[in-house]
């Protein structure tokens, strides 16, 4: 039985804005993944919950300017940890010459800005963790030595 | 409400005799079923406005039978206010023009304010970065990644100084956005008390403070959110205190247009500031204030959304709402008492981030929408809204849009240039019956504080989200660009974005140097009386006053607000 | 070969490697082909963790509660295992889990695992994922294990009550006494807390409780506590800290923890044996039975449900008895 898509989803420090991670949390949640919502939190507390909930996707929500201050924080994280293949979505408000610096500098998988259709979201999602998941060790199939 | 099935329309105030509006249906009638094809006529009854509200194909005076003029139109400057507040409106004094500017560290942003004031704006708004919306020093762990991003870093009554370096506060309006109550009772009082150190009388100092408790409880989601009567408390004591002691501030400003942006329709979004407005004046009339003696400094804070008539339709019936409830349910003796002021803002929600110049058309309709409903004054939101806080240069196009349409478009030279319009009436008499039966809707369910803390408001938002959400998925509301005329590589302008200037060590370091300088004791004094008098009815104001004029920073003291009063769960999520 | 791959993993996991943890859990949950083995190289260093059930109405805050809770415990230098649980989509089969959010855990200083379960569909049940996830964290070196729950149904209260000590969670507004009986949380409690006790109805609720556990008729040696807390200002915590250890006092005595462990260890084994047989048998009866067919006589009321049952196992375990053991599905 393939396991359900495990998505931990915070908004980053401060940020108050709620209605957009709500919706793609619901979404997400129609979609058949299981959602882990985190609320606010800094990058250490969303790596640890990354790390026990052994999520294939960390999403981040980001309104409020610190995408680039904290963002690639995460990725640096869980790499160290020695989680590689979880990808790392963020969603929110930014110029995109930030998100394609974001993408290509910071190793975030994608990010989606706002008027990215559900679908697409949920596509992106399921294709990344689809391939992590033939590529790398995944808890689920343990790929022996 | 006026009764509009009075038939006895032979007066001279009714527009149209009772012979007249027959005559008119019948025809309207005999149009219907003879000039229109099957198809059109079939569109009947598939139109309504954005909330709710029937759109017929053809509109004519049928649909205001009953309407008497005096009564329920007047003349600006007149009861019911519904055509304006004041007599003159435009040709008196023209809307505001205030754009936001803050960003970074304070002495930066009063740059962008100079700027802008030499430019030809009139008013200053001040936005804070998220650590100082949420009450957090810029060196506190949790501000991490978020100093000086999206708005000005505001630590210690220092920063208002800098921030307003060169500016006479007896001479200008200065709009302090600080969106929680539990702010508004600091930094206003830092504000204030550079106006004491400059020798400027608190007497002519002029603006507006948020000050808003269902920003607090259901607009952010955050952890440190303060119960909700506790807001609410902080939320009065900040209009006490500033109606008592600085007779030209605003305290207060109903925010609706957070609470639109968050998710609701144009009725909610008025419906729940009056009725926060009402609790308010119960408040405070318990307290021993007399209704005249504080409604003149409340105001209200707009969203300017995309269906262009139902907008204006709302500005129009908001003014008319406010004017009954104050005279009859409060018996204001004072006009200035039943005047609804109110700032509007146009909606960045609807500016997507595809094809951003397209932005620049959508806020230019909003904000004429914003000048024919009568608003005292305007934000028009920038075209990189979906990106980051505005560029200069984008700034400069929004007081440009403002700027044309006071000058070049004819506009302001009457007041309430749509009254009369069929429709346009028909859908702000429509307003006006729906902001009533939702206002009374939540007095049934227990009043605003209560609807909070149940946690109905959350999840009427959250209703209202996911349907628009959908809405949205399958294509029913368009979007130029984005779901409708998507093209299919999207050519966009390169815009330059803002880039924030570092502003983190700044900060840190005049923190660093402000508690050297500081004397300690007294700031310590200062912050266990506080303590002590949160746990009692008084006003908090005048001890926060005192706290920040010994150099307490916001942090230290929105950290004692959350020790003392506990922290509220959000109740969605 | 994956034999190897777990073995290592479940050596990680004992020395408190998280990740390996957080992998072994997923294994179970997942009902990887591989679980069975898991848990039976666990299953031996299990057992010496004190495990708290709390369950509630939704809204009373649980995760506040067991937010201090963890803190308090940490406090006192204990480590701590934490599993909330969820009820999942039944269209989607997805899942919003949110007790995190209430959750502040200081990583460097506090010893804590936290993971997120949602009822899924899981074949065997949410009961034993969570038993299993539960005993990895046991096995894993963690002394006090947490298992939250929603108790709005039958499922997630049996899981609340396969701990050591259940903690009932109600708030002034749950004043509904009859509500409350019939939710079977009068049953199942060692423990009550009225949380939001700042609220109006505070002490007609508590009464309220008092009054039933006075007028009921099962015999009972532990007479349930009753806590009023504010926990999101932080009130009555501490008394509630103090309350669940006396109640892990009590079981030490006369052998009563191992009584219920045992009681519990035997219910267990009984619906995993039922499982097992239902899963196997219903392999079967999918391969060989027309059900179609079956379902029309029925409806055509040739045959009735309860003798058709009857017989259609009988010919089943005829089968198995011939072949001579039990033939596992392919």
């Amino acid at each position: 039985m393939d396991r359900k898509i495990k998505v931990v989803i915070a908004k980053l420090g401060l940020d108050i804005h709620w209605r957009g991670v709500y919706l793609v949390a619901q979404y997400l949640k129609e979609a058949g993944m299981d959602v882990v919502y985190l609320g606010n939190k800094f990058p250490a507390e969303i790596v640890e919950a990354a790390i026990e909930e052994d999520a294939d996707v960390v999403g981040l929500s980001s309104l409020s300017g610190n995408h680039l201050s904290l963002g690639p924080i995460v990725v640096d994280m869980l790499r160290e940890k020695g989680l590689h293949n979880v990808q790392v979505f963020m969603g929110g408000v930014m110029p995109p010459e930030h998100a394609k610096r974001l993408e290509k500098e910071f190793g975030i998988q994608k990010v989606y800005l706002p008027d990215t259709p559900m679908e697409e979201i949920i596509s992106g999602i399921s294709t990344a963790v689809k391939n992590a998941r033939l590529t790398g060790p995944v808890s689920y199939e343990i790929k022996s030595d | 409400m006026p009764d509009r099935t009075n038939k006895d329309q032979k007066g001279p105030d009714h527009l149209f005799s009772g012979e007249h509006i027959q005559s008119i249906k019948d025809q309207y009638q005999d149009w219907f079923n003879n000039s229109l094809r099957d198809a059109d006529r079939e569109t009947e009854g598939k139109y309504f406005t954005h909330s709710g509200i029937p759109i017929k194909l053809i509109h004519t005076p049928a649909d205001i039978e009953g309407m008497n003029y005096v009564e329920d139109l007047g003349f600006s400057g007149q009861a019911p206010y519904l055509r304006g507040v004041y007599p003159n409106m435009y040709r008196g004094r023209l809307f505001t023009v205030r754009q936001l500017a803050g960003l970074g560290a304070p002495e930066d942003c009063n740059e962008r304010v100079c700027y802008l004031l030499d430019h030809g704006a009139t008013g200053v708004s001040i936005l804070f970065d998220m650590p100082t919306i949420r009450g957090y020093n810029s060196d506190d762990p949790e501000a991490e990644g978020n100093v000086g991003q999206c708005g000005a870093a505001v630590d210690s009554i220092w920063d208002i100084d800098a921030y307003f370096k060169d500016i006479d506060l007896g001479k200008v309006s200065s709009s302090i956005v600080t969106h929680l109550p539990s702010t508004s009772l600091v930094i206003p009082a830092m504000y204030f008390a550079v106006a004491e150190q400059r020798k400027t009388p608190l007497t002519q100092v002029a603006g507006t403070c948020q000050n808003d408790f269902i920003m607090e409880t259901c607009i952010g989601s955050g952890y440190e959110i303060l119960p909700p009567a506790v807001s609410f408390r902080m939320q009065c004591d900040v209009v006490e205190w500033i109606c008592n002691n600085v007779p030209r501030w605003n305290p207060i400003s109903y925010n609706g247009y957070n609470l639109r942006e968050a998710g609701t329709d144009a009725v909610a979004e008025v419906g729940i500031a009056i009725a926060n407005a009402i609790a308010t004046a119960e408040e405070l009339i318990k307290r021993g204030l007399k209704f005249d003696d504080f409604a003149p400094r409340l105001s209200f804070f707009w969203d300017l959304h995309n269906d262009f008539f139902e907008e204006i339709a709302k500005c129009r019936a908001s003014r008319k709402v406010w004017y009954k409830i104050a005279k009859e349910r409060f018996g204001a003796q004072q006009p200035k008492s039943m005047l609804m002021r109110y700032h509007v803002q146009t909606a960045g929600v609807t500016l997507p981030a595809t094809e951003p110049l397209n932005n620049i058309a959508r806020s230019a309709i909003q904000g004429l929408a914003a000048v024919l409903g009568g608003g005292q004054s305007l934000h028009i939101d920038s075209f990189d809204e979906a990106y980051s806080a505005p560029t200069e240069e984008a700034a400069l196009v929004s007081l440009r849009t403002q700027q044309i349409i006071q000058a070049e478009t004819g506009v302001c030279s009457t007041v309430d240039p749509l009254a009369g319009s069929y429709y346009v009436e028909y859908l702000t008499d429509q307003m006006v019956k729906r902001i009533f039966d939702y206002v009374e809707k939540i007095e049934g369910l227990g009043g605003l504080v209560q609807v909070v803390e149940s946690g109905w408001l959350h999840r009427e938002i959250a209703n209202y989200n996911n349907k628009y959400q959908q809405k949205i998925e399958n294509g029913e509301t368009k979007m130029v660009g984005v779901n409708f005329m998507r093209a299919d590589k999207a050519k966009t302008a390169p815009i330059r974005v803002f880039e924030y200037p570092e502003t983190y060590s700044r900060q840190k370091a005049k923190l660093d140097r402000l508690r050297k300088e500081r004397n300690d004791r007294q700031v310590q004094e200062s912050l266990d009386l506080l303590r002590k008098k949160c746990h009692t009815t008084e006003n908090l104001f005048p001890y926060c006053l005192e706290a920040v004029k010994k150099l307490a920073t916001l942090g230290e003291i929105e950290e004692l607000f959350r020790e003392e009063f506990g922290l509220w769960a959000f109740p969605l999520l | 070969m994956k034999l190897k791959v777990i073995d290592e993993l479940v050596e990680r996991s004992l020395n408190g490697d998280k990740l390996s943890i957080a992998r072994l859990i997923s294994m179970v949950e997942g009902a990887d082909e591989y679980a069975p083995y898991v848990m039976e190289k666990i299953f031996p260093h299990s057992g010496k963790a004190y495990y708290i059930g709390v369950t509630g109405p939704p809204g009373v805050g649980k995760s506040t509660t067991v937010d201090r809770l963890i803190a308090t415990l940490c406090k006192n230098q204990y480590s701590v295992g934490v599993i909330a649980v969820d009820p999942s989509s039944p269209f989607s089969g997805g899942a919003l889990l949110g007790d995190r959010i209430r959750m502040h855990v200081q990583h460097d200083k506090m010893d804590v695992f936290m993971r997120s379960m949602s009822s899924g569909r899981v074949m065997g049940g949410l009961a034993r994922t969570t038993k299993e996830a539960s005993r990895i964290l046991d096995a894993c070196g963690k002394q006090v294990i947490i298992i939250e729950t929603v108790g709005v149904g039958q499922s997630e209260l049996d899981i609340a009550e396969a701990t050591d000590t259940v903690v009932v969670i109600l708030t002034p507004e749950s004043g509904d006494s009859i509500q409350i009986m019939k939710a079977g949380l009068m049953e199942i409690a060692d423990i009550f807390v009225i949380n939001k006790a700042d609220r109006p109805g505070a002490e007609d609720i508590f009464l309220s409780i008092q009054g039933m556990l006075g007028r009921t008729l099962l015999k009972r040696d532990w007479d349930p506590l009753i806590f009023l807390t504010s926990a999101a200002n932080n009130q009555g915590i501490e008394a509630l800290y103090e309350g669940i250890w006396s109640h892990y006092r009590y079981l030490q005595q006369n052998s009563k923890l191992e009584e219920r462990r045992k009681r519990q260890l035997s219910q267990e084994l009984r619906s995993q044996i039922e499982n097992e047989f239902a899963q196997i048998l219903w392999k079967d009866v999918l391969k060989k039975k027309d059900l179609c067919r079956i379902v029309d006589d029925l409806w055509q009321r040739r045959a009735d449900p309860q003798n058709m049952a009857r017989k259609i196992v009988e010919e089943l375990l005829a089968d198995f008895g011939q072949s001579g053991r039990l033939r596992k599905g392919s």
